[in-house]
């Protein structure tokens, strides 16, 4: 049966949840939404029935969290706190029935870029780990590694620096690339330990679109067929520039962030795969 | 972990707890007026308040969609926000701040809806410890009686009817109220709170609280309000 990371929630019943929970990690701008939207069409040729969720998209929080990002300021408390909201809405509403009818969940992000984020922001790790307690182990997390010298450039040539994403309720007294650096280091460094400890498989994401889905297509179907976890996650993106990742200093700063639609968009998409994947994506 | 603790700066914190129907409302406006006349500087804070999270929570009332995590999660935030924004900077100013309810309330009722006691407790783990919790102690059917009196109706949360208790509101309300009670009752020493005989004359009891805040506040700094 499956299992949560600690606490139950009240009639949450985690009999009979036949389906597939798998988690797509990485940071701002990886690449992670151009995977799943290939993913999907690719498993729902198999015949497979395909849920995609992602942080923000709850019914009951994901509008709220917007419009906080937008116009207050926001704690990091706070911050957590809603994006907890949202995560169990989505968990109890979305994840878990569509698992209990045999879905495979597709979920770009889950509680680990959440507690990244909390954590370069100065939360206390237990405290955080215990407010996600209640969230359900996937069957497997797939994290896309990219050093930050390579993540750059994707976004630069993409969508620009958004405010949230390069920490600059953090840094305000950066220009927005320092802050960018100093912020994405300190969240990639978080989330090398995160791999330790919740077993990631790890992906090469500074490879091409390409030959990251396909080491991805086949973790996945090693997942959905049952096999063990081959050791082929290698490492081989640069390690984190640990000097970068120093613990920031916390500031609250009211937020000027632009609409979170443009930044969703952000991820890499050639030509020929885009056309691909093309159709099979929409929600 | 470490939880609630004692804060070191230079304002105070006084809490009222209680069943609905119990008069704490009441008597912290009492002690309000009393502290402003004596020439403190008093900031009121109530719970579930928030303007960052009022709209979403709204939503999930109104659309009766809040499980009991997603309600113990949005009270979170919206306690968060007013903790980080609220809260401690006016304790830094030295203000003597009042909260209408406070964590024990989220405990209680989030027990009551089935959540882990210690996961919650852990939840507001950020939360300062009060100067002085007053806990307004009264009998189910004294507060039944006047809730349902004075209102023409309860709303399906307050009563408890996301829980399923009875098709029926006002027993649905008798039954989740009990539970609240029951964890209260718990709290009591857990977390040494100042227990009020919510039965004695609401003078009385205002006068008891106030013997309390008085001895509370007697090496504290004044704030003057500028006139």
């Amino acid at each position: 049966m499956r299992e949560t990371y600690g606490v139950g929630l009240p009639g949450m019943n985690l009999a009979e949840l036949t389906g597939k929970l798998i988690v797509i990690e990485g940071t701002d701008g990886v690449g992670r939404s151009t995977q799943i939207k290939l993913l999907r069409p690719w498993l729902e040729q198999q015949g497979r029935a395909v849920l995609d969720t992602g942080i923000k998209r709850s019914e009951l929080a994901g509008k709220g969290i917007q419009q906080a990002k937008e116009g207050h300021t926001l704690g990091r408390t706070t911050l957590t706190l809603f994006y907890a909201t949202d995560f169990a809405d989505r968990l109890e509403h979305e994840i878990i029935p569509a698992l209990r009818a045999g879905f495979v969940v597709l979920t770009d992000r889950y509680i680990y870029s959440l507690m990244a984020r909390a954590i370069v922001r100065g939360v206390d790790p237990a405290w955080v780990r215990n407010a996600y307690s209640f969230a359900l182990k996937p069957d497997a997390v797939f994290y896309l590694r990219i050093g930050v010298d390579d993540l750059i450039p994707r976004v630069v040539f993409s969508c620009g620096f958004d405010y949230w994403e390069s920490g600059m309720d953090l840094y305000p007294s950066e220009d927005m690339y320092e802050s960018f650096r100093k912020y994405q280091s300190a969240l990639l460094a978080q989330f090398d330990t995160l791999a330790a400890e919740y077993d990631f498989g790890v992906i090469d994401a500074s490879a091409d679109i390409r030959t990251v889905f396909e080491h991805l297509r086949a973790g996945v179907a090693r997942v959905l067929s049952g096999e063990p976890r081959e050791p082929l996650f290698s490492v081989s993106a640069p390690p984190v520039e640990a000097e970068e990742a120093a613990s920031p200093k916390v500031v609250e700063m009211p937020s000027p962030s632009k609409p979170e639609a443009a930044a969703e968009k952000r991820d890499l998409t050639p030509q020929p795969l885009a056309k691909a994947a093309e159709g099979d994506a929409s929600r | 972990m470490k939880r609630y603790g004692e804060h070191r700066f230079p304002g105070k914190l006084f809490v009222v707890e209680g069943i609905d129907g119990s008069g704490k409302s009441t008597q912290l406006m009492l002690l309000h007026q009393w502290l402003q006349a004596e020439g403190y500087g008093v900031v009121f804070s109530e719970w579930n308040s928030s303007p960052l999270v009022r709209d979403t929570t709204k939503r999930g009332k109104k659309k009766q969609m809040l499980t009991p995590a997603t309600f113990s999660l949005i009270h979170a935030t919206d306690f968060a926000d007013r903790m980080e924004h609220n809260i401690i900077p006016l304790l830094k100013a030295g203000a003597v701040v009042l909260c209408d309810r406070y964590i024990y309330t989220a405990f209680a009722r989030d027990v009551a809806r089935g959540m882990d006691p210690t996961w919650v407790r852990e939840l507001y783990g950020f939360a300062v410890k009060p100067t002085a919790a007053f806990y307004f102690r009264v009998p189910l059917d004294v507060a039944m009686k006047r809730i349902l009196d004075g209102r023409s109706g309860v709303k399906f949360y307050e009563a408890g009817m996301d829980l399923g208790l009875s098709e029926d509101s006002e027993e649905s309300f008798r039954i989740f109220q009990g539970r609240i009670l029951e964890e209260y009752e718990k709290m009591i020493s857990e977390f040494d709170l100042t227990t009020v005989d919510a039965v004695l004359p609401i003078e009385e009891q205002q006068a008891q609280m106030r013997q309390i805040v008085k001895a509370k506040l007697a090496q504290a700094k004044r704030l003057r309000v500028a006139p």
